[in-house]
């Protein structure tokens, strides 16, 4: 039985150890509002693009950053610059999810998840007649 | 109403069968579950659950084959059919059109559940009563997921052979209303499969992963078998081909699917620790740690509890990852999206139930399952197996926790979302864990059960150790890994290839038949080596190499454009883009790479690569990437970025924002297209005597057409204005915006049309260096696994079926480092 023990303690030192690690190294989904009040910190921030302001892509200057507006969930607007190309059929995405921090008001993105309505549901097209 | 041209009778017969497969898995469960506490093995009660058994079995396969069936007649007036096929298809993808939909997948689980079961009752014998009863119950559940019945309010399941005008998204639409609304339905020739999964992985993927998933119930029954019955340690034997197989087949499926994401999917990579990935390879991780502490307590009696508890959870944590994956919970973690149906709940209540039940079972009889053996000795064989289970259950724990963060979020509303840097998360903790494991698979083979001498073992693993020590060095000289965590991991793994390849020569003497494991092992080092150099080695190459920096905050450049028919430098290639073809859904974008070879600097066209993107109506456009292999390394490509939008609207009529350019007389400038001369200026006074300067253009195209332009500069009192002229053949526009005397230059706003920029693509280009490595470890993992299965099916057939008298004669034909002591004697 003492092995037992020991091997007990090793298995939930080392996932205390994880549990530990993950909460120090966890991102929390947030709102533009808490990234504004903490510059530097990375969040993930849920939000839909505003289409009816420029998507600035310019490949030209940069193939890497490109520059959009997007609507948190409590529908508080930024700038949000991506550091990547624009993704294929950005057009389409309905919710978008990024990685990031804000930085002098702007959203500084280092990572996007697009979220395109026909990945869910695709049952919402009708069958013509 | 009576609607016109509908065969319904496939679809009674559909559901017959559905209904008939559940009602008789339930009466093999009944028949099975009594026969267990029978004596006699060919009870009446077990009559009852073979023949049960075998109306199941049918119903299953009448199911498959009446979706087939279906499909390929394209009766889309079932909403299964209309959804996942076309008849525009390529019937090839008939198979992956049944399991693109979640009652497909479940259908298919259950078709591998039959074809196991099928073994167990042939192979079985005594066993094969209450192993069959688990099985059964599992296949009762699993026949409920696309039975679509309705309990009050209650949904259980999704019928496959629904009609389209009944299916609840469709059933108040217009169309119900038509007597011949079939007629429309077929014109349009079907919804379909998405493009994206028209292709061979998707024939072959699912079925291989879903045949792992089958095989991991099998040490699930066992175990419990074992329990009921009493057995407590001898349903070891019987299970452990079969966790073998599990594994090798389960491994196999996961790779196959890393396989598709690399060479099918822009994910730029064959593994980023996505949860969905995660969910299969966590159950694969505890089957690998189950078969391994099976093998010691089928030697030595030992460590029975982890047996029992590795062999029951791995099957929980199948049952998990399914809910995972079709529960739409991993919705903001995953790029995989899986449709959910509705079914979390029904989902849940499995996973309740045989958690009860496997954790159950195992409280209830802890008792007898416990042993007191004296401590083994540090020097055995089955004490390093046992320090490698527990590395490997420590390894699924962390991927477990860090996957699990939506379930957590879900059960206690708070909003955590995984680690910024998620990929670095899991290779900070899971590096260091496949080192130790891989320095316990280099040095468990050659330790002896039960005890050891020290000298032995340094005299077998100096040799490999140095050898790969060696390796080990060369290789990080070349190609730099930037961690040290990387440069340990890479010398574990080459002690792992090298100490069991010097297993097998030196110990086994090349017999192959008794070196599965050995060569399994090597597998598993070369996987791991191949992961890890192909991943910390990788180099971006498509390296945007514009002096503009934006500081720390955009460290990313790895995305480069090309503009069509210019050649920029990439690596040690010259690339160029030339020109992008349509063919079907597809758009090819041609790019040339090209190397300066000689002192004279020509350059030697050496490769083509045709990275595309799908026009996919479904999911949006999907970049798909293109790969040159070299044995040493992969070069890989994908478009980020194309302007594919713009070929719809051709006369884009608006023009770009104007440059000013300053010229003298004689000048030249270019333009997309052409070749400005400023050829002559002269200036006139018109009848109201006012200057007009007049700037006289020659424009010569590629194809040296010439026109010529004239724009005018007025200066009218104390005004001037100036006066457009364009040129509509080349989409230009100048204007003539003023003088500089000073200068002695004049000043012009030239604009282009937006239609006439050049084409472009932004494309992404990686090495992945040695990753052939990767999958001829596979290819070993599987050669190993197999060799190992039919030695363990020969050994198990050698000896009586008298489980009471637990018997070692017959592991006499193994060399003489393979002979056992005799296990304590307490058995």
């Amino acid at each position: 039985m003492k092995k037992l023990y020991i091997i007990g303690i090793l298995i939930i030192a080392v996932s205390v150890a994880f549990i530990v690690n993950l909460i120090t190294n966890v991102s929390t989904y947030a709102t533009f509002e808490t990234a504004t009040n903490h510059p530097g910190k990375e969040y993930h921030v849920i939000g839909k693009v505003n289409f009816n302001k420029p998507l600035e892509y310019d490949p030209h200057a940069n193939a890497n950053i490109f520059g959009f507006y997007m609507n948190d969930t409590l529908g508080v607007e930024k700038k949000v610059l991506l550091n990547k190309a624009k993704p294929q059929d950005f057009e389409k995405s309905e919710q978008v999810v990024l990685i990031g921090k804000m930085k002098d008001d702007q959203f500084i993105a280092s990572e996007i998840l697009m979220k395109c309505p026909s990945k869910y549901n695709n049952t919402k097209e009708l069958v013509k007649q | 109403m009576q609607y016109i041209g509908e065969s319904l009778i496939y679809g009674e017969i559909g559901k017959g069968l559905i209904a008939l497969s559940f009602v008789a898995a339930l009466l093999s469960v009944i028949g099975y579950l009594n026969a267990t506490f029978q004596k006699q093995t060919s009870h009446p009660w077990q009559l009852l659950g073979r023949a049960s058994f075998a109306v199941h079995g049918i119903s299953i396969f009448g199911i498959f084959a009446l979706l087939i069936y279906i499909i390929f007649n394209h009766y889309f007036e079932y909403y299964y059919v209309w959804f996942h096929s076309s008849t525009d298809m390529p019937q090839q993808y008939i198979f992956a059109c049944i399991w693109e939909g979640q009652e497909g997948s479940f259908l298919l689980w259950t078709f591998w559940h039959v074809i196991l079961s099928l073994v167990i009752i042939f192979c079985s014998r005594d066993w094969e009563a209450p192993v069959m009863s688990v099985i059964m119950m599992v296949q009762v559940f699993l026949c409920s997921m696309f039975l679509g019945i309705y309990i009050g309010d209650f949904h259980v399941g999704s019928n496959p052979f629904i009609l389209l005008r009944e299916h609840p998204e469709m059933f108040d639409k217009p169309f119900v209303q038509s007597a011949t609304y079939l007629e429309g339905i077929i014109k349009q020739g079907g919804r379909g499969l998405n493009p994206l999964l028209q292709n061979y992985w998707m024939t072959i993927h699912p079925p291989t992963l879903f045949l792992g998933f089958a095989a991991t119930v099998i040490p699930f029954a066992f175990a419990l078998s074992g329990l009921i019955t009493g057995r407590v340690k001898e349903w070891i034997k019987p299970a452990l081909p079969y966790t073998y197989f599990g594994i090798m087949i389960l491994g196999t499926g996961i790779l196959m699917g890393a396989a598709w994401a690399y060479e099918a999917l822009s994910f730029g990579g064959f593994w980023a620790w996505d949860p969905v990935e995660n969910a299969s390879l966590i159950p694969w991780i505890t089957l690998v740690a189950a078969g391994h502490v099976m093998i010691i307590t089928h030697r030595t009696s030992r460590a029975l509890p982890s047996s029992l508890f590795l062999s029951i959870i791995t099957f929980l944590l199948i049952l998990y990852s399914t809910f995972l994956t079709r529960s739409g919970i991993l919705g903001e973690t995953s790029v995989h999206a899986f449709t959910d149906l509705g079914m979390s709940g029904q989902l849940i209540l499995y996973m309740a139930f045989f958690t009860l039940l496997g954790i159950g079972f195992f409280i209830y009889y802890r008792k007898s399952i416990y042993n007191k053996l004296p401590e083994e000795d540090i020097l055995s064989r089955e004490f390093w197996i046992f320090i490698g289970v527990l590395a490997l259950s420590i390894s699924a724990i962390q991927i477990i926790i860090t996957t699990s963060i939506p379930v957590f979020n879900k059960i206690t509303g708070l909003k955590y979302a995984p680690p910024v840097d998620v990929i670095d998360h899991y290779n900070k903790w899971q590096t260091p864990i496949a080192a130790i494991i891989c320095l316990l698979i280099a040095v468990g083979q050659h330790f002896k059960w039960t005890h050891n001498d020290a000298k032995y073992l340094f005299k077998k693993l100096w040799l490999p150790f140095l050898i790969s020590a060696i390796v080990a060095a060369i290789y990080q000289w070349q190609i730099q890994l930037p961690r040290i965590q990387h440069t340990l991991l890479l010398f574990c793994a080459l002690f792992a290839v090298a100490a069991n390849i010097d297993f097998l020569i030196t110990t086994l003497k090349g017999r192959i038949k008794f070196g599965g494991a050995s060569i399994a092992h090597v597998g598993i080092g070369l996987i791991l080596i191949g992961a890890l150099v192909s991943n910390a080695a990788r180099k971006t190459i498509s390296e945007n190499r514009l002096k503009v920096n934006l500081g720390k905050d955009f460290p990313n450049t790895e995305n480069i454009m090309l503009l069509k028919n210019d050649t920029l430098r990439m690596d040690k290639y010259y690339v160029s883009y030339t020109g992008k073809e349509k063919i079907d859904k597809n758009i090819f974008y041609n790019i040339d790479y090209f190397t300066l070879e000689g002192s004279k600097g020509g350059f030697i066209k050496k490769f083509s690569l045709k990275p595309f993107v799908q026009l996919n109506e479904r999911m949006g456009n999907v970049a798909e990437p293109a790969t040159k292999h070299y044995w040493n390394k992969d070069i890989y490509t994908f478009v980020q970025y194309a302007e594919i939008d713009k070929d719809k609207n051709n006369g884009n009529d608006e023009y770009n924002k104007p440059t000013d350019i300053k010229l003298q007389k004689g000048d030249t400038f270019t333009t997309s297209n052409s070749l400005m001369i400023l050829e002559d200026i002269f200036s006139q006074k018109n009848e109201d005597n006012n200057l007009i300067i007049k700037a006289q253009f020659r424009a010569i195209d590629i194809n040296n057409k010439e026109y010529t332009l004239s724009p005018e500069y007025k200066i009218i009192g104390m005004n001037a204005y100036s006066d457009d002229k364009e040129l509509k053949e080349l989409g230009l526009r100048v204007s003539f915006t003023g003088v500089l005397p000073k200068e002695n230059k004049l000043e012009f706003k030239v604009a282009e049309k937006k239609s006439n920029s050049r084409e472009f693509i932004i494309m992404k280009a990686m090495i992945f260096p040695h990753i052939n490595i990767l999958w001829l470890g596979c290819l070993f993992m599987v050669i190993g696994s197999w060799v190992a299965i039919i030695q363990r099916i020969k050994l198990n057939k050698r000896i009586t079926p008298n489980h009471n008298n637990h018997d070692h004669k017959h592991d006499k034909a193994a060399p003489a480092e393979l002979i056992e002591t005799p296990a304590p004697a307490n058995i």
